[in-house]
């Protein structure tokens, strides 16, 4: 979208680059305690004129401190959030390394165990996941709840997603810790232990969309002078 | 002398109707109000319908003031609405309010020149010289415009999104038609 053209400076003078001479104005500091509605010269209309209720134009500081512990707390909510996708691709990554192959010279034979290494990292990986989501969520739902407001757009579809990898982040490393336990015993991983990452990827592809839900639609403009 | 005089006489009568029948009352009858972000993957607007509005006219001009609530603009996103109320300090400085006082004259043509008051966010910024455009629906008056406003004029911090920050330019799009009362 274009910007419209800057006003014309005050001064009569237009030789400051636009950036700044677009808000060519006086600024003035409002006091806080100054009410909207006071008297205006001659028969200027007041905003008690236009028939406001006070509920909308009486400040409220309880609001406002509310709204300011929302958005930092969702602010850490959204930097952990993008930090945990750097343990969980991880974990994922380094997930083959950690799972009985198929002995191919013999393969009516028993498969072949992981090395203890490539099954603690994915382990410490998926737990260190499960730590920082747990955090994230924290943040989430610490944050203060503003009366009278439902959720709406993106947000919803993003709230929404919680119900499919919240738990996945839960039963994940207890389908994990069973799967490795029945490996550990000589036993083919049986029961809903082998369901450990259908569940995982279910869980990484809801995280993803969770993220990507409220970063749509982007329009990437990133080429355009600033 | 005399017959300039007579002249006089029999103009006065019919002018003093004609400057009774201009209206000396305003009201916003319908309105869209829009404030536009640009952020390098993201182009967002925020809508109002809610603006209450009168302008008060008098040999001296007329002025005008409209006012709107912060919480009514919706962006589509809940999420995003409550963020704007925060980042502008919404909820302490409720209500967007608009004055501007223009000559009778000004009202008939077809871009009129407003020296603009704008209170927001705490903070009160004159905008001199918008151009808005004026449309006539019979007795009602359509005005359009931008008011190149910014973050910086209303000390507002920038909100980022992958740490990188909006635009300092936030233009609002006005359209507010009028009916004389």
């Amino acid at each position: 979208m274009e910007l419209p053209d800057a006003p014309i400076p005050t001064d009569g003078q237009n030789t400051t680059p636009q950036s700044q001479n677009q808000s060519q104005s006086q600024t003035q500091t409002q006091n806080p305690n100054q009410k909207p509605n006071q008297p205006q010269p001659g028969n200027a209309p007041t905003l008690g004129d236009l028939g406001f209720t006070p509920q909308q134009t009486l400040a409220n500081a309880d609001l406002q401190r509310k709204l300011n512990q929302r958005t930092h707390d969702l602010k850490v909510h959204q930097t952990l959030g993008l930090v945990t996708v750097v343990p969980l691709c991880a974990t994922v990554i380094v997930a083959g390394g950690a799972k009985a192959k198929r002995n191919r010279a013999d393969p009516t034979g028993p498969p072949i165990a992981p090395s203890s290494g490539a099954v603690d990292l994915h382990a410490a990986l998926g737990a260190g996941t499960a730590v920082l989501y747990g955090f994230t969520a924290y943040y989430a739902i610490a944050a203060p709840r503003i009366p009278g407001v439902k959720p709406k757009g993106a947000i919803k579809l993003h709230r929404d997603l919680v119900w499919i990898h919240a738990p996945g982040m839960i039963l994940t490393p207890i389908l994990g810790g069973m799967a490795l336990s029945q490996e550990n015993n000589g036993q083919k991983v049986h029961g809903i232990a082998s369901a450990h990452s259908y569940v995982a990827w279910t869980t990484v592809g809801a995280y993803g969309a969770s993220i990507i839900a409220v970063s749509w639609p982007l329009h990437l403009k990133f080429w355009e002078k600033r | 002398m005399k017959s300039a005089i007579a002249l006089l006489l029999i103009a006065l009568p019919l002018s003093v109707p004609a400057q009774s029948n201009a209206p000396s009352q305003w009201v916003l009858v319908q309105s869209t109000l829009s404030w536009h972000i640009t952020h390098p993957v993201h182009e967002v607007d925020g809508t109002s319908h809610d603006a209450k509005g009168k302008g008060n006219c008098s040999a001296a001009g007329c002025d005008f003031l409209i006012a709107v609530p912060l919480r009514t603009f919706d962006s589509g996103d809940s999420n995003r609405d409550l963020h704007v109320m925060q980042t502008v300090r919404g909820a302490q400085f409720p209500m967007v309010i608009v004055r501007t006082h223009l000559a009778q004259s000004s009202l008939d043509a077809a871009t009129i020149d407003a020296d603009l008051e704008i209170q927001f966010a705490g903070q009160t910024v004159h905008y001199s010289h918008v151009p808005l455009q004026r449309t006539m629906h019979g007795t009602d008056v359509e005005i359009t415009g931008t008011v190149p406003a910014t973050c910086s004029d209303f000390k507002i911090d920038r909100p980022s999104f992958l740490t990188v920050p909006i635009r300092n330019e936030i233009p609002v799009t006005v359209d507010a038609t009028w009916r004389p009362m």
